[in-house]
């Protein structure tokens, strides 16, 4: 019986601790680990509640990030509610294993600090590892502050746990500007916490002696296409589920949260799309423009997988220009996130123009004036009547303004 | 050991190689494979499969057992009762599980899964050897009566 | 919204500053934030910490802030850091040092005509008088609930306790000493 960790109904956490005490709280059987910053106090905080006796669980260290994930697969094709955590370099090492994980439907919660991918090296956040994981086969939420990478957490294990979804699911908050910034969470009592999680219910477990089972089968052309396309449906269909489970969350706690999230879009006619802290920076930029007269709105991606194409498409059919932010070196094209939903904007009526800023890469500083200078030439954009700079800009960069590619449409 | 009794169903249930590898499925739709490629060896219940023997069990179709790759074989070993010493080397070393073997006695070949490497040939310790090579259509009759006697040292 | 800069050195205790600060502003009802920036994380290297305290959810995630107050919790800082940097008209520091605050404004060009706004406390030898190491940070915050009348001293020290529960008390006792002196020192 594990020993009570007294909680305040008021914290002070910053996003890691804020992580951690949800794998507390979600009774979690196996964490295995290797440390990699900013992430790092995330699994360490889980070892010494196992180690304090705050929780019946295994902490395991292992000797990479690989054998991390492979130790996770272990453990959840065993039926064990499992997570662990990454960054960075950290995660690019864990690439290669995220597609078993997923391909074997195995509902691991991956808490992701993202943090930029060296050369040169950084420890500080951006998106680009984020965006390495994204055609792996999780699903991917984002956390905009410590208090959401909590909650989230907790979703997360309801959401990938389900029987009819059994993926695996990151939940991803910011590199230090959320991980290390400390900011008052309203945690759950244990108590409501593990009722609203609840228990795993194991499916295909290899511990269950009267069904045997292989896991890993090889499967060449003949059958490798149906297991993926399977696999993509699975991530398709675990919208529902993911809307049922964070419409329980607001029952529980009253903090509502969205596949898209949508602040001053009732008549707005610019938008910033967002990822990250930066939708709540764009927020009070937001809230300035208004009061300039600028009818300006945020739209956020709570989920980038699976993606919202409709939402997206519903969320913004009424703008006129779209300023899609990237904060992750785009390495030879636009960015990955201005591509998707410039691609659900196409079979838009309104097909509203759309640009693509590449900012604060390895934690460069997003400030509330650079969110307003966006909004201001999206404003632009609209009284020329077309997009007037470069489609794709580099914002808050030194040197000469960096843009590529330019519109036809006139 | 009789002829007779080295026939292809030795110690096999009628599920026993039943189905070429290839070719033993319905090439299956996205909507019908299973979750995550996982593949169950056993039909029903398999609490105490391990006291089963294996002629015993409930294979299902996705175990090896179920499948036959006789056809791959060109050369097929054939087996001496009278000479063989029951050491187990050839179990030991067969890639495939192959050798047939109940309480230390071998007992022979599982023709629905043995590719005639003939590695249970190059490891058999006896003289003349208790297992040898020959074409995958010779009669097993011939084959015995073909048998080589034992080798004289050759003296220096 | 009140924003505070904190300036200090890897080791010196500006984030845990800055978070106990946090800690104990929370406890009011109000929403908090607290982080750093460090450069190198190296012992003795320069970093800064921050502060945002509100009525309302705080959605400002930028580091960058034109503070309301600027602690400065190294001597040397004072001089070799741009401590002034995006400051308002209202903007009050404060200071730790040996020197009067005269001396202080004599060698620091940038704070001349600030002297209304300039508050000066040695929070080094407070710290090494009453814990017994160079810990500036918390004399800091005596003086910080001192210039900023945001508590009364008793409040902040009863819960200043709190955060600090998990340390020996004799660690507790000495931090309750120098916040309280450092309160009825700075000037």
């Amino acid at each position: 019986m594990a020993v009570k960790f007294d909680l305040n109904e008021r914290e002070v956490w910053d996003g890691n601790y804020a992580a951690s005490q949800a794998l507390r709280q979600a009774d979690v059987d196996v964490v295995v680990a290797y440390p990699i910053t900013p992430s790092t106090p995330i699994v360490e905080n889980y070892g010494s509640y196992v180690a304090n006796g705050y929780i019946d669980g295994e902490f395991v260290m292992v000797e990479s990030e690989h054998a991390a994930m492979s130790g996770c697969i272990g453990a959840s094709a065993s039926g064990g509610r499992v997570s662990t955590a990454t960054s960075s370099q950290g995660f690019a090492l864990m690439a290669e294993v995220l597609y078993q994980a997923s391909g074997m439907r195995l509902p691991i919660v991956l808490n992701v600090v993202n943090r930029a991918l060296a050369s040169p090296l950084n420890v500080r956040g951006d998106h680009a590892d984020m965006y390495l994981g994204r055609d792996s086969g999780w699903l991917q939420a984002g956390a905009f502050n410590a208090q959401e990478a909590y909650d989230l957490a907790l979703c997360a294990f309801k959401i990938a746990e389900d029987p009819a979804v059994r993926l695996p699911m990151m939940i991803h908050q910011d590199g230090f500007i959320t991980s290390h910034t400390a900011q008052n969470v309203y945690p759950l009592t244990d108590e409501a916490a593990i009722n609203f999680v609840g228990k795993i219910q194991p499916i295909d477990d290899m511990l269950d002696f009267s069904r045997p089972v292989t896991y890993g089968a090889q499967t060449e052309e003949d059958w490798h296409f149906e297991h993926k396309a399977k696999q993509h449906k699975a991530i398709m269909d675990s919208k529902p589920v993911i809307d049922a489970v964070f419409a329980e969350f607001k029952e529980l706690t009253g903090r509502e949260y969205n596949r898209v999230e949508s602040y001053d879009m009732e008549d707005a006619d610019v938008v910033i799309m967002g990822l990250g802290t930066t939708v709540e920076t764009a927020r009070v930029a937001a809230k300035n423009m208004r009061e300039k007269g600028i009818k300006a709105g945020v739209v956020a991606m709570r989920c980038f997988r699976p993606f919202p194409y409709e939402e997206v498409r519903e969320a913004l059919k009424n703008c006129k220009a779209i300023a899609v932010t990237d904060r992750s070196s785009p390495g030879g094209a636009m960015g990955a996130f201005f591509n998707e939903v410039t691609a659900a904007m196409y079979t838009s009526n309104n097909r509203p123009m759309m640009t693509n800023f590449i900012y604060g890469l390895g934690g460069r500083d997003f400030s509330i004036a650079e969110a307003e200078r966006i909004y201001s030439e999206q404003v632009d954009n609209i009284e020329a009547g077309h997009i007037t700079t470069n489609i794709q800009q580099f914002s808050g960069l030194r040197g000469p303004k960096l843009g590529f590619f330019k519109t036809e449409r006139s | 050991m009789s002829v007779e009794a080295q026939e292809l169903d030795l110690l096999a249930n009628d599920n026993r190689g039943k189905h070429q590898l290839e070719a033993g499925f319905d090439l299956l739709g996205w909507d019908e494979v299973t979750q995550g490629s996982v593949l169950a060896s056993f039909e029903g219940d398999a609490s105490d499969i391990s006291l089963k023997k294996s002629e015993e069990r409930a294979y299902s179709n996705f175990n090896s057992y179920t499948a036959t790759v006789a056809s791959w074989r060109v050369i097929k070993p054939v087996y001496n009762r009278d000479i063989c010493i029951d050491c187990q080397n050839c179990w030991v070393w067969c890639p495939d599980t192959s050798i047939i073997s109940r309480d230390k006695q071998m007992l022979g070949i599982d023709y629905d899964h043995c590719k005639g490497c003939g590695v249970c040939v190059e490891v058999c310790p006896t003289n003349p050897k208790s297992l040898l090579m020959f074409g995958e259509h010779t009669d097993l009759g011939e084959s015995l009566a073909d048998w080589p006697e034992k080798k004289k040292k050759e003296k220096k | 919204m009140t924003e505070i800069r904190w300036h200090s050195r890897a080791g010196q205790g500006a984030v845990s500053g800055a978070k106990g600060l946090g800690d104990v502003v929370a406890t009011t009802g109000k929403e908090v934030q607290a982080f750093a920036l460090y450069g190198s994380a190296k012992r003795g290297a320069a970093l800064r910490a921050y502060n945002r305290i509100s009525d309302e959810q705080i959605f400002n995630h930028a580091k960058f802030m034109n503070p309301d107050f600027v602690l400065v919790i190294d001597p040397a800082l004072a001089f070799t850091d741009n401590i002034e940097v995006n400051e308002k008209e209202s903007t009050q520091y404060i200071i730790t040092t040996h020197l009067s605050k005269e001396e202080l404004i004599e060698g620091i060009p940038a704070l001349k005509g600030k002297e209304d706004r300039i508050f000066t406390v040695d929070c080094v030898q407070i710290s090494l008088d009453t814990i017994g190491r160079s810990i500036p940070n918390a004399p800091m915050l005596g003086a910080f609930v001192k210039i900023s009348g945001m508590f009364e001293l008793d409040y902040f020290l009863e819960n200043m306790a709190r955060v600090l529960a998990k340390f020996p008390q004799k660690i507790i006792d000495g931090n309750m000493k120098a916040i309280t002196r450092a309160y009825n020192e700075v000037k």
